[in-house]
């Protein structure tokens, strides 16, 4: 199966917030951040999304 | 608390209120004199009034109903923190209700004069040259107010006894006005006015070393960052020919950030992603789930800024 492509639309404030995160050692480049938020919050959110409860 | 100095006592009659002078480091104690009273207060800079207590910020942070450790907050581009609540007997202040006003006893009760926090505030205040426009958004002590289930703010009557107190301890020099809540017609003071007691206290050492550090930070602004930091000294408003716009961080420019999800990655994304936010547009339901998450992650007070060092 292929990947799929999602183009994220970012300002220079939200790119700044994600490079700081970034060289605070949290991921290595922006793609990886978005994956590890990714992975991360699908993580926690799983029974929320299941239940519809509020995120 | 017997060891700290007096420095000062009052009473406060019904319908009235006083402006006091509260050093660094003094403490303003706001006490029921029969109980069932409510107080509404005020604060500004002692140096500069331009800098006074927001009611916004501070219930922001410390919900609508702040008292024992937290703080009084001034509003942007100051936010510093201008009172700590040293004690609180009652443990039910109100920062969701404006002060009540002519307008409000005339509209609703068909008083031509009748006593109100407005008024109560500009007359006390009018001793250190303030004006009727100049009473800001009041934090309301002992005040027994809620948010019913259709979202609309409530008050109710209080329980507060003889002898119950607010402890306020100035972390810099203000001019706070407390005055006795004119609303002898609503439940707020149980239908009746009563005095209030003020005693101002020099702080001891302990009461200064209870209280939590709060943030020092560069968008704490002062009118020395100010592009200006004149005080406009007439009512008329008139464009400046000269202004010329500029605003921080603009234009806003966006850039493209492709990310490709791996089958086990998309996946994990549509079970957690806000289709009924953003339906089938991915870009910004990823957008969303990734500042979602640096909030939960990173984010120090759940609402607002920090109100204590962290660090």
């Amino acid at each position: 199966m292929t990947d799929t492509i999602v183009k994220l639309q970012l300002n220079q404030q939200q790119l700044e917030l994600m490079d700081r995160t970034i060289a605070q050692g949290i991921a290595a480049d922006r793609t990886a951040l978005v994956r590890l938020a990714l992975r991360e919050y699908a993580a926690a959110h799983k029974v929320d999304a299941a239940t519809g409860a509020a995120r | 608390m017997t060891s700290r100095p007096i420095i000062s006592e009052f009473v406060l009659e019904p319908g009235t209120g006083k402006a006091i002078e509260l050093l660094k480091g003094q403490i303003l104690r706001i006490e029921q004199v029969e109980g069932g009273q409510c107080a509404d207060f005020n604060c500004f800079n002692l140096h500069d009034y331009k800098e006074f207590m927001h009611c916004g910020r501070t219930r922001t942070v410390h919900g609508f109903h702040p008292t024992t450790g937290t703080f009084m907050w001034s509003a942007p581009p100051r936010e510093r923190a201008m009172l700590y609540i040293l004690e609180d007997t009652v443990g039910r202040n109100d920062v969701l209700f404006p002060r009540c006003s002519a307008y409000v006893y005339e509209a609703a009760y068909g008083f031509a004069v009748h006593t109100n926090c407005h008024d109560i505030q500009a007359e006390a205040q009018r001793e250190y040259g303030l004006t009727p426009d100049d009473v800001h958004d009041s934090f309301n002590l002992f005040m027994c107010t809620g948010v019913d289930e259709d979202g609309h703010a409530f008050m109710t009557r209080q329980t507060t006894k003889k002898g119950d107190y607010v402890d306020l301890l100035a972390l810099m020099d203000v001019l706070a006005v407390p005055n006795v809540c004119g609303a002898d017609v609503m439940k707020t003071s149980n239908f009746a006015l009563k005095p209030l007691k003020l005693t101002v206290f020099t702080a001891t050492d302990a009461d200064l070393a209870s209280v939590p550090r709060t943030p020092t930070l560069a968008s704490q602004r002062t009118p020395k960052d100010f592009k200006n930091p004149a005080i406009k000294s007439d009512r008329p408003l008139q464009r400046d020919p000269a202004y010329r716009p500029e605003f921080p961080n603009t234009p806003i420019v966006v850039t493209e950030l492709p990310i490709a999800l791996t089958p086990d990655e998309l996946a994990m994304f549509k079970a957690v992603k806000r289709t009924d936010i953003y339906g089938d547009d991915d870009a910004a339901a990823l957008r969303d789930l990734l500042f979602s998450w640096w909030e939960e992650r990173f984010l120090q007070a759940h609402a607002g800024a920090p109100s204590i060092e962290t660090k």
